[in-house]
């Protein structure tokens, strides 16, 4: 991993001195211990700073989405003839690269505003898994040793196999290497089990309906509204979410539990082709709500009906931009 | 493209909890006016069947 984080420093420093980027968007080790937190560096001095290992969390594509968007509203202002066009480069592991190409079908941004430094990636460490492993007691140190994460806490010392702190989207990942990258840093990474993938919705789906629903509203009900989820999900950009219209109002503001619902549910139903299961929402929920049991659904549906894995590849169009003349219609109903 | 984001609708709608039965699609033309009160028949009989809807009622 030392290697890496060298590779990758210099690499950054070539990229800002050349004048390759205007800003690069990587990750930093973080304040707490065991985290790491998105940085953004325009000074080449500043590479440094930058980090790649098992707890860099975030998906990074929605920052670039954010940097692009905001530059070009600025240009807006500009002249023309003296507009400006800013470079962003991306530490981008297999996720993140989904979502730029989710991005790049999607016409948010063009393929020469973006460098993607690609990194292999062997899974993320999960807060909330980790924090329930130490018996939610506070992490005052902490450190990587090999397969194992040595964790100090007021009680004491415990050591935790990585493997067991995983986020559950890592453990079955079928694209851990990027899709594509300008520069890659590092060798391939070894592969997850991504035939495991969809065990957990298959034994949600042969549920009964009511406890299907029972589980869906108990999930809901923690919820509350802080968007977090939102914020964090590289595939919602929209100027205007549907929650903040007023004409029409789509959803009811308050603590009413059917709103809540049907928030969760509209933001959820937009995903459809668009989720990478990066698990940025799962991670940034301060309330642990159980989003991916509902969004890897949607992501099964998708590749069953329409054999699409959202942003696996430049060629293959969203599915919900297409449609084939023989796609299943058993559902329409025929009296 | 419409039958594509019904038949994820009507799966998503289902494992989330509410009754397969309660989202009905199908395809009638203008001109179909018998066709149209067959469905609505349909529709009425499956959703009497099932009763009255509690699930993303919201009561003010």
């Amino acid at each position: 991993m030392e290697n890496i984080d060298k590779k990758l420093r210099e690499e950054a420093k070539r990229l800002l001195e050349e004048k390759k980027v205007d800003v690069l968007i990587g990750y930093e080790t973080g304040t707490l211990p065991l985290t790491a937190t998105p940085c953004f560096i325009t000074n080449p001095e500043d590479a440094e700073k930058l980090v790649w290992n098992a707890f860099c969390t975030q998906n990074l594509a929605k920052f670039v989405h954010d940097l692009i968007s905001q530059h070009r509203e600025s240009q807006k202002r500009v002249k023309p003839e003296d507009r400006k066009k800013k470079v962003v480069g991306v530490v981008a592991r297999g996720c993140t690269t989904r979502s730029i190409v989710l991005h790049l079908q999607e016409r948010q941004y063009a393929r020469d505003e973006i460098v993607i430094i690609g990194v292999p990636c062997t899974g993320y460490v999960d807060r909330k898994r980790l924090s329930a492993l130490v018996g939610g007691e506070d992490i005052r140190e902490g450190a990587r040793e090999g397969d194992q994460l040595v964790v100090k806490t007021a009680v004491g010392e415990k050591r935790i196999p990585l493997k067991d702190a995983l986020a559950a989207n890592c453990l079955t990942c079928r694209f851990n290497n990027p899709i594509m990258s300008d520069v890659m840093i590092g060798e391939q990474a070894p592969p997850m089990s991504p035939d495991q993938e969809y065990v957990e919705i298959e034994a949600f789906e042969n549920l009964p309906t009511e406890e299907r629903w029972a589980y869906f509203t108990k999930e809901m009900n923690k919820c509350i509204r802080c968007y977090a989820c939102r914020q964090a999900c590289p595939s919602c950009y929209c100027k205007t979410c549907f929650v903040e219209q007023s004409q029409p109002q789509w959803v009811g503001l308050g603590e009413d539990a059917t709103d809540t619902q049907v928030f969760q549910l509209m933001r959820l139903f937009h995903m459809v082709g668009r989720c990478v299961d990066c698990g940025s929402c799962v991670s940034v929920c301060p309330m642990g709500v159980d989003l991916r049991k509902f969004l890897k659904k949607i992501d099964k549906d998708c590749f069953e009906l329409f054999e699409n894995r959202a942003g696996s590849s430049m060629e293959d169009a969203p599915p919900l931009s297409r449609a084939k003349e023989h796609d299943k219609e058993d559902f329409v109903f025929n009296p | 493209m419409a039958r594509r984001k019904f038949a994820t609708l009507k799966r998503f709608l289902d494992y989330i909890g509410l009754e397969g039965d309660r989202t009905i699609f199908t395809w009638i033309s203008a001109s179909e006016g018998e066709r149209f009160a067959n469905v609505i028949k349909g529709v009425t009989a499956k959703v009497r069947a099932l009763g009255p809807a509690t699930k993303l009622v919201k009561k003010l």
